[in-house]
């Protein structure tokens, strides 16, 4: 009787942390806010229903993300992570996440070969974005197609700029030298344009963010991406403007990556794959105007018209080598600071 | 055997201290010593090299020199207004004294965001101030996104500090001296500089020291109420840590950093010995 009680113990014992592990969720890891509410929504929600265990962790920055990961390096605790590609680079580089090849994805073969080039030998893109202009679109009238329109005197104090290392900050830069010399790398006519604008910047650090301090009053313009852009001008009634300059943009694109070593590697590998398929890419594109990189997604046109995918945008994005970027980022901060912020003190 | 039961009985908090002080410590100091390769991988190293390239840079000097003098002048700024409010409490027989004690501590109760929310609002270019001088028709003034905004803002946030350690300090002043000087025909500000100033000047020097600690370590209000004009050594680590990745940098910079705060502590305490002696 009690040999028969200490084996069913022994079992159970065996068997309760087994099952425990077996429902312990996959972790996904990314951004918060808005994101994380529409992602939520129509990707992760979705994807549950068909009897995916995935868990939504709410993540900062992609530089945080990519701390939290530095720091599971040795007992990793996540197992899934969309962030910036030039962020998603370094965890490449490091190790902390795992090469994806087409034997493990096969959904891989109808991802965009930007997007796959983005992620090299990790994850691929799995949103487009792309760097625009946010203005008080009660104020800005008639709607302007230029940067150059924040150059005009009347708006002194009425811009949020945010500068390097912020990605928008470098971005404009890049936008600004592409427009002036045909290659965005030659940045000395970019920095003499924004010596002229900078008496006219009220903030380089635009808190919480340009669209909050533009819908509040505070800032007549600003630079944000497009995808937080339309989906608050959709919120205000069309009170936030969103502008892509004639002069150009750049691509921000978000890479879904496996983190290695991940505690539930097969949950994490069924919801990336569901993540780049067509219909996760639909309906988060149609929900927040990330492109989408799967090309076979089938997208509303009204939605396609306003991501970066729609032909007239895709033709004004100028080809950004992040790794000469990233070359090139400690210099162009170091001149905004010594340059641009200085013209502008207040 | 007391001398051994003395160290049983601190052998909690010194544990305690090692895990939470101590261990941090080193491994700050360890990841300084690794390298940032130029397009930002972290490379484990033994190396001098982090240090050599912030060292050699004029930019970091110059944004130490501004981090050394923002804090100092907040920290003056915090005690000079401190002082008299925290020798009316010290002095009063109110019975609203306690009340009155809690109220000058009160924005400690606030979070550091908060408080910093609301300057934005009082000193915002179309905020209380500038309504009030429009009002009177009066030019307006910029007092938020530059460096008047960070110096009211940080003095603000580490009085609260000042008054506590000014109040602590104020043990050694024996209203009897005072007394006794009047009775011999000292005027009261004659008083106050001979009797009531040196007797409290171990409370304003340990005040004093107690907010520039805390200004030159103050990120909140920097990043907040700078508009990204204003580059001090905790905006730096911040940005290193967080925008460019520079783990590295980021310690070391830390690590100096807490450098300049034991030389100021040891000076502090130098001092202290030399007037005591």
């Amino acid at each position: 009787m009690n040999r028969s009680l200490l084996r069913a113990a022994a079992a159970l014992a065996l068997v309760v942390p087994l099952a425990a592990q077996a429902a312990d969720p996959a972790r996904l890891l990314t951004y918060s806010g808005v994101f994380e509410d529409n992602y939520t929504d129509v990707v992760v929600k979705p994807f549950q229903a068909t009897g995916g265990n995935l868990q939504f962790v709410s993540g900062d920055s992609s530089a945080t993300m990519l701390g939290q990961l530095r720091t599971q390096k040795t007992d990793p605790q996540l197992d899934v992570v969309i962030m910036d590609t030039t962020t998603a680079a370094l965890a490449c580089a490091e190790g902390l996440v795992e090469p994806l090849t087409p034997a493990m994805l096969p959904v891989l073969g109808q991802i965009d070969p930007q997007a796959r080039a983005a992620g090299g030998t990790c994850g691929p893109g799995v949103t487009f974005d792309h760097l625009v202009i946010v203005y008080d679109a009660k104020a800005v009238t008639p709607a302007p197609t230029s940067l150059m329109a924040m150059w005009d005197p009347k708006w002194k104090g009425r811009i949020g700029m945010d500068a390097p290392p912020n990605i928008l900050g470098l971005g404009l830069t890049a936008v600004l030298a592409h427009a002036a010399t045909g290659d965005w790398k030659k940045a000395d006519p970019a920095f003499e344009e924004l010596r002229k604008l900078a008496p006219s910047v009220q903030t380089f650090q635009p808190q919480p963010d340009p669209y909050a301090l533009i819908l509040n009053g505070t800032l007549t313009w600003g630079l944000g991406w497009n995808a937080r852009g339309q989906l608050y001008h959709d919120r205000s009634q069309g009170r936030l403007g969103v502008m892509l300059p004639s002069e150009g943009t750049i691509f921000q694109i978000n890479t879904i990556n496996l983190v290695k070593g991940a505690p539930h590697r097969d949950e994490a590998l069924k919801f990336i794959a569901y993540a780049l398929s067509a219909p996760a890419q639909k309906a988060f594109t149609e929900r927040m105007f990330y492109a989408p990189t799967n090309t076979t997604a089938q997208i509303d046109p009204a939605a396609a018209e306003r991501t970066a995918n729609a032909a007239d945008n895709k033709a004004k994005v100028i080809p950004i080598d992040w790794t000469e970027m990233l070359k090139l980022r400690d210099n162009w901060n170091q001149r905004w600071r010594r340059e641009v912020i200085t013209a502008g003190a207040r | 055997m007391r001398r051994s039961t003395g160290w049983l009985l601190c052998a909690p908090a010194l544990a305690a201290l090692a895990i939470a002080f101590v261990w941090p410590m080193l491994v700050l100091l360890r990841m300084s010593l690794n390298v940032t390769d130029e397009s930002g991988v972290l490379i484990p190293a033994w190396s001098l090299a982090t240090y050599k390239r912030l060292i050699g840079d004029s930019y970091n000097w110059g944004m130490s020199w501004d981090s050394l003098v923002l804090s100092a002048t907040a920290a003056t700024a915090a005690v000079l207004l401190s002082y008299p409010m925290a020798l009316f409490l010290f002095r009063t027989h109110s019975r609203w004294r306690g009340l009155l004690a809690v109220v000058a501590v009160a924005p400690l109760l606030v979070s550091g965001t908060a408080r910093v929310i609301g300057w934005l609002v009082i000193l915002g270019d179309h905020g209380l101030i500038n309504a009030v001088l429009s009002f009177f028709g009066l030019p307006a003034v910029t007092l938020i996104n530059n460096w008047a905004g960070v110096r009211i803002g940080l003095t603000e946030s580490v009085m609260p500090y000042a008054t506590l350690a000014l109040l602590a300090g104020f043990g050694r002043l024996d209203p009897r001296l005072e007394e006794a000087a009047s009775t011999l025909g000292s005027l009261p500000i004659r008083t106050f500089w001979r009797v009531t100033l040196p007797l409290t000047a171990g409370a304003i020097g340990a005040a004093w020291l107690l907010a520039f600690v805390l200004s030159i370590s103050a990120f909140i209000t920097p990043h907040l109420m700078g508009g990204g004009r204003v580059f001090v050594l905790a905006t730096e680590i911040y940005d290193a840590a967080t925008q460019t990745l520079d783990w590295p940098a980021a310690a070391a910079l830390s690590v100096y950093t807490l450098m300049l705060l034991f030389v100021l502590g040891g000076a502090k305490v130098a001092i202290s010995r030399r007037s005591a002696a």
